[in-house]
């Protein structure tokens, strides 16, 4: 039993078909006793007007089930996705660390888990389609009849995690006539790990793509880590980051500098395209009509290859990027170039590679005055915008600082 | 052991309700209010016919269908409930709809046809000095002679200081919900700080008397001010709507056009001119404060006489000289929020005090302490009023110490020299804010106490629970009074018809106010109830009687302190004094006493007391990417005698981390045109989990009793919102480090990575040449 928490305004409602959902009113025992969570926020005073409270409460909830006790920084993870004005989060940080005291993570759930986990097997992982006036959505269970109905309905809209896509209907009002949900294919969600490659499928959600790059693709991880908020990184997946094709997609720069390929499939065959050729403009892609994204290779790189991912926002977490980036570079035994990726995003209309500035380090020695030099030509290569994340001219001094930055951490071991 | 929050069981089950939450038994419709898409232009036609006609329409208004005033300005009146012959900026109502769904109102609103046409608007600060387009007259506020003291002094300087704009971001978006009684009567469930003016203004758009309109507030999800007249528009909107359909209307805002239509706190643009000895005692300070007032008056001048009024923060300054105009522009009415135009000032003060520092190459907190308002001399404000019991020195010496601040400046220092892209600030900062509403008037509060039978009892007060713990305060203090246990007091709902006439609950001053009325109205009671209970001990002990002076009420029972055999249970009590027809309920009210001041001339005694506070920060700047983290903050702050410490704590913490948000993330930018590009938490950021101090220690300044206040309490509203000032400045002293503290970086409010980068930038730059 997975205990998640999720912003429910991003969940369209069959995306929880064979789930147990479970809302704050739901946390209270039958004789009215406070669950553990509720009542550590009580004690420490973590509600003040009271209006966050609900959503605060879940985010803990998820961390009590998560079946250990939590340290301070999964407690701020967590965390992060909730807003509070009032109380400045010291007193929830305090519930959450509060909750060390049981040990043995009983609850009400707990007690009937075994009842709850019979019910939820005795839904059956099958397709669904609903039908209403004026919507269609289809949830397939497996790949083969998502490729199907890909081909058969080429004007419906693929929601895999639906982060970005909600927001049309939240933000925008919008009504979207037909829908192919992906989110319940399980071969969507692998992690295929061999010596030469880590296939990471387009359905995972973010937060289980962390752990699987943790160690083999730091700089991917890190890039996670401040992807969004925990409750974002539940739904939201990487198939769908490489959707949206988003110049400030935050995945995409530091995928760039692993030099990862993308899959794509449609009822014929498979086609693997290399991200930089996936990306073809503002929020397009190669990915065809009939075809969809199924999953993302990230060959090993060689141990004498460093990747770095940056992400520079306003806030540091649960931001949209103001220049984000990956960088890859490759020295010989002198200290010497060999291959230089300089990826960024939020410094175009698309994704994009700092060329001119990776020429100019091609072969050249890696020492801060070179990289200095070459740092300060990448406004060769950008015009970046202003916008109400920030101006054209920071972007560009961020973006140069960063390739600075970038040396930094190579000299740090 | 204190309470805990009165309602905090039911935001934790998600019991708790707020307008969206109240159960409407049948015909609800939904309000949705269409706004002007340009700064500022001349309504040419308004055509809302097609609109009408979409199914499940109700009603569609506008100015011309209000029944009474079109007129929402709460002080002077200059802003239309819905424009008629031009709007004055983006987001001001034009047009009301209702319908039984969200989608129909959309529907319709794309069918209104309004044209336009559009004229030149204003749009900053700058603009509009040069227009000259001043909302009022130019205020002026002088002590000694600071022309001629500047002159004499032996270092001048000069500078000019932005600060932005900071939208409140409550929780809960502006909400109302009216339902319509018998006749004319309009029931107002609002969220908002002010009830009696929001029930005032309801009356005048609908041309209804005062004692037709009742407006109940149980909760709101968050004000800061943002709601004490910025509430009152949702409304009269809600309440146009409900009195043209005859149905219940409600109009909750979506968070975009809260922001987009809402005004925030205002910008200033602080010119500053400061004359100091080679100590750094300072000797003269001129000061232009210019702010951002918006496209109406609504509480700016309020704003900008608290600005005046705490243009010296905690430090004498002989000879001042201040003026002050307030500018009208194209943006919404800016209005009230947490500390209501003190941070301005006090940003401005502290930016003369850490530049006087960097120049003499002295520590700024030495400066600091050489200036603070002295105990028995130096010690009479700008505006004559004396500076009593000052904590200041006893807060500078436990802070110092416990912050380890001498030592940790040291390590910074050292840290400072062996890394070069990173770089670590240290400041502290004081706060001494005036405590009562400067419009002297406002400083009263009512309360309507009741006791049932069974020894319950039901306190109404004229106070907004905001999630300040004003509930739980009046809920503490009444329990205290009667001597029983606080599980037996209710707090309800605020409600005009229960407690009229009443102030909004802003100036920090909700628990003073509004628990010196419930403190009145229980001793009001306990009068009566102590006779009666006096004549019944007296009854059922002859021999000596009892007499009202020697009754007692502890410990949930009545007594007499003389005979202590002689008591009753509170509850029997109050049924006997039910059969002896005695009254257990009653008003009580509170006016602040000794207050009051000439307004023209600028001088008197505007504030009942002052509260204090003192705040140590430690920031480590990223310089290549502008990121910085709180590595550890340090307050000291004083309360008097803390009503309730945990929620005393929560007020500190929460509005130190909310002054962090308009000192570096929460910036506001608006298009050429006007239009608020930050209009979603996409791209406003207000501080998160992470962004809090990483070592975070806040302390109450123990055992300094508060005279003549509710319980010997302090207000702790505002005062801590401008603690984080200190992280402000310690920022900026990172960014100094750059040029081993020899230049004045550029700095402004607010400090984003982007103001700090390209300050870093031209220091940088600066060396280079
Ligand atoms: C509060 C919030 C914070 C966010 N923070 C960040 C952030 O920090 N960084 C960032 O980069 N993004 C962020 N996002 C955006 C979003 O979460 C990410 O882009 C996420 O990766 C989208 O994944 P998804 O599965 O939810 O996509 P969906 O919304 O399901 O789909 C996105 C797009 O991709 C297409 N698509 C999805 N799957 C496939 C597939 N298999 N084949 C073909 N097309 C497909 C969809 O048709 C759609 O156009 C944030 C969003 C929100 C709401």
């Amino acid at each position: 039993m997975r205990y998640t928490a999720v912003d429910s305004c991003l969940v369209f409602l069959p995306m929880v078909h064979g789930k147990q959902i479970i809302t704050v009113e739901n946390l209270m025992d039958a004789d009215g006793s406070l669950h553990p969570v509720q009542q550590a926020l009580v004690d420490t005073y973590g509600s003040q007007c009271g209006f966050c409270t609900p959503g605060i409460v879940m985010t803990l909830f998820a961390l009590y089930k998560s079946g250990h006790t939590p340290t301070r920084t999964e407690i701020d993870d967590a965390l992060v996705g909730n807003l509070c004005r009032c109380t400045g989060y010291r007193p929830i940080v305090d519930a959450g660390l509060a909750l060390a005291v049981h040990t043995d993570r009983k609850d009400k759930f707990s007690r009937t888990e075994e009842e709850t986990i019979v019910l939820l097997r005795q839904i059956k992982h099958e397709s669904i389609r609903y039908e209403s006036c004026n919507q269609l959505y289809h949830r397939p269970a497996t790949l083969h009849e998502a490729l199907v109905l890909r081909r058969n309905s080429l004007d419906a809209l693929v929601v895999s995690g639906g982060t970005d896509v909600a927001l049309r209907v939240t933000k925008k009002h919008e009504l979207l006539p037909e829908i192919l949900d992906l989110s319940a294919i399980p071969e969507l969600k692998e992690v295929v790990s061999s010596s030469e490659s880590i296939v990471l499928g387009a359905g995972l959600s973010l937060n289980d793509v962390r752990p699987a790059v943790r160690i083999s693709f730091a700089a991917l991880a890190e890039m996670l880590d401040v992807f969004g908020s925990k409750q974002i990184r539940n739904l939201g997946t990487l198939g769908g980051n490489l959707g949206s094709a988003s110049p400030i997609g935050d995945s995409l720069p530091v995928l760039m500098a692993y030099g990862a390929i993308v899959r794509v499939m449609n009822c014929d065959g498979t086609r693997d395209i290399p991200i930089t050729e996936f990306i073809t403009g503002y929020r397009t892609t190669a990915c065809r009509p009939d075809e969809l994204i199924t999953s993302v290779i990230l060959p090993r790189p060689s141990a004498s290859v460093i990747v770095r991912s940056f992400k520079i926002s306003k806030r540091q977490d649960l931001d949209i990027s103001t220049v984000s980036a990956g960088f890859a570079v490759q020295l010989d035994k002198k200290n010497c170039v060999e291959t230089c990726i300089l990826a960024f995003g939020g410094m175009a209309a698309q994704t994009k590679r700092a060329v001119s500035v990776e020429k100019f380090l091609a072969g050249k020695n890696w020492t801060r005055d070179v990289v200095e030099q070459a740092a300060s030509i990448v406004k060769n290569d950008f015009s970046p915008i202003t916008d109400a994340r920030a101006g054209a001219d920071f972007r560009l001094i961020a973006a140069r600082n960063l390739i600075l930055k970038f040396w930094i951490s190579t000299q740090q071991g | 052991m204190p309470l805990k929050h009165d309602s905090a069981e039911k935001h934790v089950t998600g019991e708790a309700v707020y307008i969206d939450d109240i159960a409407v038994q049948e015909g609800l419709l939904v309000g949705r209010v269409v706004y002007s898409p340009h700064a500022r232009a001349r309504i040419l036609s308004c055509d809302l016919e097609a609109a009408k006609k979409i199914a499940g329409v109700h009603a569609v208004l506008a100015a011309k269908d209000i029944p009474g005033h079109n007129q929402m300005g709460p002080v002077v009146k200059d802003e239309p409930c819905l424009a008629e012959v031009e709007v004055t900026f983006i987001g001001q109502a034009v047009v009301l709809i209702a319908a039984e769904t969200e989608e129909q109102c959309r529907q319709a609103e794309k069918l209104i046809r309004i044209s336009y046409e559009p004229l030149e608007p204003i749009l900053d600060i700058e603009s509009a000095i040069a227009k000259d387009t001043l909302l009022g007259p130019q205020r002026t506020m002088n002590r000694g002679d600071a022309t001629e003291a500047m002159k004499s002094a032996p270092h001048v300087i000069r500078g000019e200081l932005c600060t932005g704009a900071q939208e409140h971001w409550y929780l809960e978006t502006q909400s109302c919900l009216c339902v319509p009684g018998e006749a004319s009567e309009m029931m107002v469930y609002s969220s908002t700080q002010h009830p009696s003016e929001t029930q005032a203004l309801v009356a005048e758009v609908l041309d209804l008397r005062r004692n037709d309109v009742v407006v109940e507030v149980r909760r709101i999800g968050g004000g800061f001010g943002g709601k004490e007249t910025e509430g009152n528009h949702t409304a009269c909107w809600a309440a146009l709507l409900a009195h043209a359909t005859g149905r219940p209307v409600k109009i909750r805002l979506f968070r975009a056009d809260d922001m987009i239509m809402t005004g925030k706190r205002h910008r200033y643009l602080i010119r500053y001119e400061a004359g100091f000895d080679n100590d750094g005692k300072l000797e003269a300070v001129k000061l232009e404060f210019n702010s951002d007032g918006g496209a109406a008056t609504d509480l700016s001048f309020a704003i900008m006489e608290r600005t005046m009024l705490h243009a010296d923060n905690a430090y004498y300054v002989p000879n001042m000289s201040i003026v002050a105009r307030v500018l009208k522009t194209n943006l919404p009415s800016n209005g009230a929020f947490r500390g209501f135009g003190g941070p301005q000032a006090i940003a401005a003060m502290e930016t003369i005090i850490d530049r006087i520092a960097r120049i003499l190459r002295k520590d700024s907190a030495d400066v600091r302490f050489m200036n603070f308002y002295g105990i028995d001399s130096r010690n009479v404000t700008h505006y004559g009023q004396t500076v009593e019991n000052n904590p200041l020195f006893m807060l500078y010496e436990r802070i110092m110490q416990s912050s380890d601040y001498v030592k940790r400046r040291e390590a910074a220092a050292a840290f400072n020299v062996s890394h070069e892209f990173v770089k670590r600030g240290i400041a502290m900062t004081p706060v001494k804010f005036g405590i009562s509403f400067t419009t002297t008037f406002l400083n009263q509060a009512g309360a309507l106490v009741a006791v049932y039978l069974d020894g319950t009892v039901l306190v109404n007060h004229g106070g907004i629970e905001m999630g300040q713990g004003l509930n739980t305060k009046m809920q503490s203090i009444a329990a205290l009074e009667f001597g029983i246990h606080p599980s037996a007091v209710k707090v309800n709902a605020t409600n005009t018809s229960k407690v009229p006439n009443t102030s909004a609950t802003a100036a920090s001053a909700g628990a003073d106010l509004n628990g010196m009325a419930v403190r009145n109205a229980a001793i009001a009671i306990k009068e009566r109830v102590a006779e009666g209970v006096a004549q019944l001990f007296s009854e059922q002990y002859p021999g000596v009687p009892s007499v009202k002076q020697h009754i007692v009420f502890v410990d949930g029972r009545i007594s007499d302190a003389q005979h202590p055999d002689r008591t009753i249970a509170f509850a029997d009590a109050m049924v006997q004094m039910n059969l002896r027809r005695i009254s257990l309920s009653a008003s009580g009210f509170y006016s602040t006493p000794n207050i009051g001041w000439d307004k023209i001339k600028g001088w008197g005694k505007p504030f009942h007391y002052y509260a204090f506070g003192m705040a140590v920060t430690e920031v480590e700047v990223d310089l290549l990417t502008g990121h910085h983290v709180i590595i550890r903050t340090d307050i000291l702050h004083d309360v008097g005698d803390s009503l309730n410490e945990p929620i005393d704590l929560g007020q500190i913490e929460g509005g130190y981390v909310q002054g962090l948000g308009w000192c570096t993330t929460e910036e506001i930018r608006w298009d050429a045109k006007g239009n608020l590009m930050t209009h979603s938490p996409d791209t406003y950021k207000i501080p998160g989990v992470r962004d809090i101090p990483m070592d975070f220690r806040v302390q109450l300044l123990k055992e300094v009793p508060n005279p003549e206040t509710i319980r010997n309490s302090k207000a702790v509203g505002e005062p801590p919102f401008m603690l984080a000032l200190s992280a402000w400045l310690a920022i900026k002293d990172a960014v100094s480090a750059v040029r081993n503290h020899e230049v004045e970086p550029d700095f402004a409010i607010p400090a984003t990575n982007e103001l700090i980068v390209m300050s870093v930038e031209k220091l940088r730059n600066l060396c280079d040449a």
